[in-house]
């Protein structure tokens, strides 16, 4: 029989495209060498364009829908464990590792999909004031958002990186570098899961090549940072970003509730009392 | 000047019925040559220029029912200034309303180069006797409108009578008379290039001063092809003595590569002294908002969010 092997491609709006510019680069696996799309300038900007579209979509769902696609996510992972467990010892995992990793990648998302209509009454708030009025701190998505990945081979780290942003209604530019196969293979799953296009959409490529980009371009309302990167590239987006008026957070906590925060901005309203 | 020609630039019906009758379109040409035209590569500098004319060419709209004085209001402030952080971005031509919200209009822009156009004849389906589509017409004058937009009537022209299509155009010209009429033709509803082509020659010897694509209200409204077709038109009408007129596009431009590619036809096909607000508009609403971003990105090497501009 003949053996078919996969491209991988990007997954962007929706849709499973190559970079625009043509350009890949490789990755080494124990048995196979995959040549991912290098991410162009071009193709983050197009990616911007499908988020903020994408974020309508998926902002305008109920808390019900969102938390139930979410768990669709984790389903189909269930669905396709082996694959997952063969690519992540691929990649020099061992087998007990592997299916670690994916069984709690499943726990993540789970917990992640049950958060969703839940965290604006943890987060929210009726504020204590010295007047006749109610204080209400109300919550809500920041908007588009563009999230580097940790360079960690692990499923599990990867879904925390899109995670967080993804419950509280934000869309969500997801960047991969060394765990590139492993972000395109889930993009295949993400596609099964009934995502609007353009509510998540997943990159690979070198960060260092649109780095510049991520930080001007106003639409991106928050980057967050779950890789290690050098300071000249943090001062970058920070330069960058701050002509933007953008929310930059590095290394954001990726448990609990703790990690939802950093993607809301809270909406103070004052309601006059007993009228 | 030529001798066809009547009061308010009309051609008589006996020369608009030849021209009809010899109408002849060649498709396969027509998508070719949009096509080609598409791939022009447009330099930063003349792109900068080609975005502030886009500006200076748009007739921001606004026509639904929920339409209020106050977005009236706020949308001819952006009118004047659609950038107010940007001195050399140009004032949009004009702003299009419904007759009942011209004098609202009218009072915002009434010191700045900004016009008031309304849309009338019972816009947009233009189901009505030609009496009530006269009253419609002249209350919106009578309320200051610079220029009125009326569309064609596609019942008479599906019929097969082209003559009342003309005549009613004819009628509502000599209500306008000095002040600007732009006739939309609804290309959408005209389905083939053949009948679009008639519309415009029609339209033309009834006097429009320009003739427009699409109302906006329906899902097929502008395409490029479409404002391919009407250029040529355009240059016969005026290689025939008839004088030079103008083409408004609208309906579904939404972004400044778009509005660019229709900039080229015009280019291509009439000439650069069609590029002028005189002779070509865009009816929009949202190609605003894109033309801005752009410009603003041009300037700064930053990809913009209409967070940042005003609304309207």
């Amino acid at each position: 029989m003949t053996e078919v092997k996969k491209t991988y491609k990007h997954y962007v709006d929706g849709k499973f495209i190559r970079s625009e510019s043509g350009k890949v680069y490789a990755i080494d696996l124990k048995k196979e060498k995959y040549e991912i799309p290098l991410t162009s300038k071009k193709d983050l900007r197009d990616a911007v364009t499908s988020s903020k579209a994408g974020f309508a979509k998926w902002n305008s769902l109920t808390m019900y829908n969102k938390s139930q696609i979410l768990y669709r996510l984790s389903e189909m992972i269930e669905g396709n464990k082996e694959s997952y467990i063969a690519l992540l010892q691929q990649h020099g995992l061992t087998k007990n590792d592997s299916k670690n990793d994916v069984e709690d990648a499943v726990n993540t998302i789970i917990w992640y999909a049950g958060i969703v209509d839940k965290w604006e009454q943890l987060t929210g708030n009726l504020n204590p004031v010295a007047g006749e009025y109610f204080n209400i701190s109300h919550q809500e998505p920041i908007g588009v958002t563009f999230s580097l990945s940790s360079d960690d081979i692990s499923l599990n780290s990867l879904v925390k990186s899109f995670l967080p942003p993804m419950s509280v209604g934000c869309s969500v530019i997801s960047f991969s570098n060394q765990n590139a196969v492993l972000a395109l293979k889930l993009s295949e799953d993400i596609n099964n899961s009934d995502f609007p296009s353009g509510s998540l959409n997943i990159l690979t490529g070198n960060f260092e090549n649109i780095v510049e980009d991520v930080g001007a371009h106003v639409e991106i309302r928050l980057a967050a940072i779950y890789s290690n990167i050098s300071n000249d590239l943090l001062e970058t987006l920070d330069v960058k970003g701050s002509d933007s008026v953008k929310r930059i957070v590095n290394l954001p906590s990726d448990e609990g509730l703790g990690s939802i925060i950093p993607f809301v901005e809270t909406k103070t309203v004052w309601h006059p009392k007993g009228q | 000047m030529n001798t066809n020609l009547s009061m308010n630039n009309i051609v008589d019906w006996t020369t608009t019925s030849d021209l009809v009758g010899n109408v002849k379109v060649d498709e396969v040409g027509v998508l070719d040559r949009v096509s080609s035209l598409a791939t022009r590569s447009i330099k930063r500098e003349s792109k900068l220029d080609a975005l502030e004319k886009i500006i200076s060419m748009c007739d921001l709209t606004t026509l639904e029912g929920e339409d209020t004085e106050g977005k009236i209001i706020q949308m001819s402030s952006k009118a004047m200034s659609p950038d107010p952080n940007d001195d050399n971005v140009p004032s949009a031509a004009a702003v299009c309303v419904y007759p009942a919200l011209v004098s609202t209009a009218k009072k915002i822009v009434k010191d700045s180069n900004v016009k008031v156009a309304s849309v009338s004849s019972y816009f947009p389906s233009g189901q009505a006797p030609i009496e009530s589509k006269i009253s419609d017409t002249q209350f919106a004058i009578d309320e200051g409108a610079d220029e009125i937009d009326i569309v064609i009537n596609r019942k008479a022209f599906f019929e097969g009578d082209y003559k009342k299509v003309y005549e009613e155009i004819k009628a509502l010209k000599d209500v306008c008379g000095e002040i600007h009429l732009k006739t939309i033709l609804e290309i959408g509803e005209l389905k083939t290039y053949e009948n679009i082509k008639k519309a415009s020659v029609i339209a033309l010897c009834a006097g429009s001063d320009f003739i427009k694509t699409s109302t906006g209200k329906i899902s097929n409204g502008s395409s490029r092809e479409s404002c391919l077709i009407m250029a040529r038109t355009v240059r016969e009408f005026e290689s025939y003595g008839y004088g030079m007129r103008g083409i408004k596009v609208a309906g579904g431009i939404r972004d400044a590569k778009d509005a660019i590619r229709y900039l080229v036809i015009i280019n291509e096909e009439l000439g650069g002294s069609w590029l002028s607000p005189d002779y070509f508009r865009f009816g929009a609403s949202s190609l605003l908002d894109d033309v801005l971003k752009q410009i603003k990105k041009l300037k700064t090497n930053a990809y913009q969010s209409s967070y940042y501009f005003p609304r309207g």
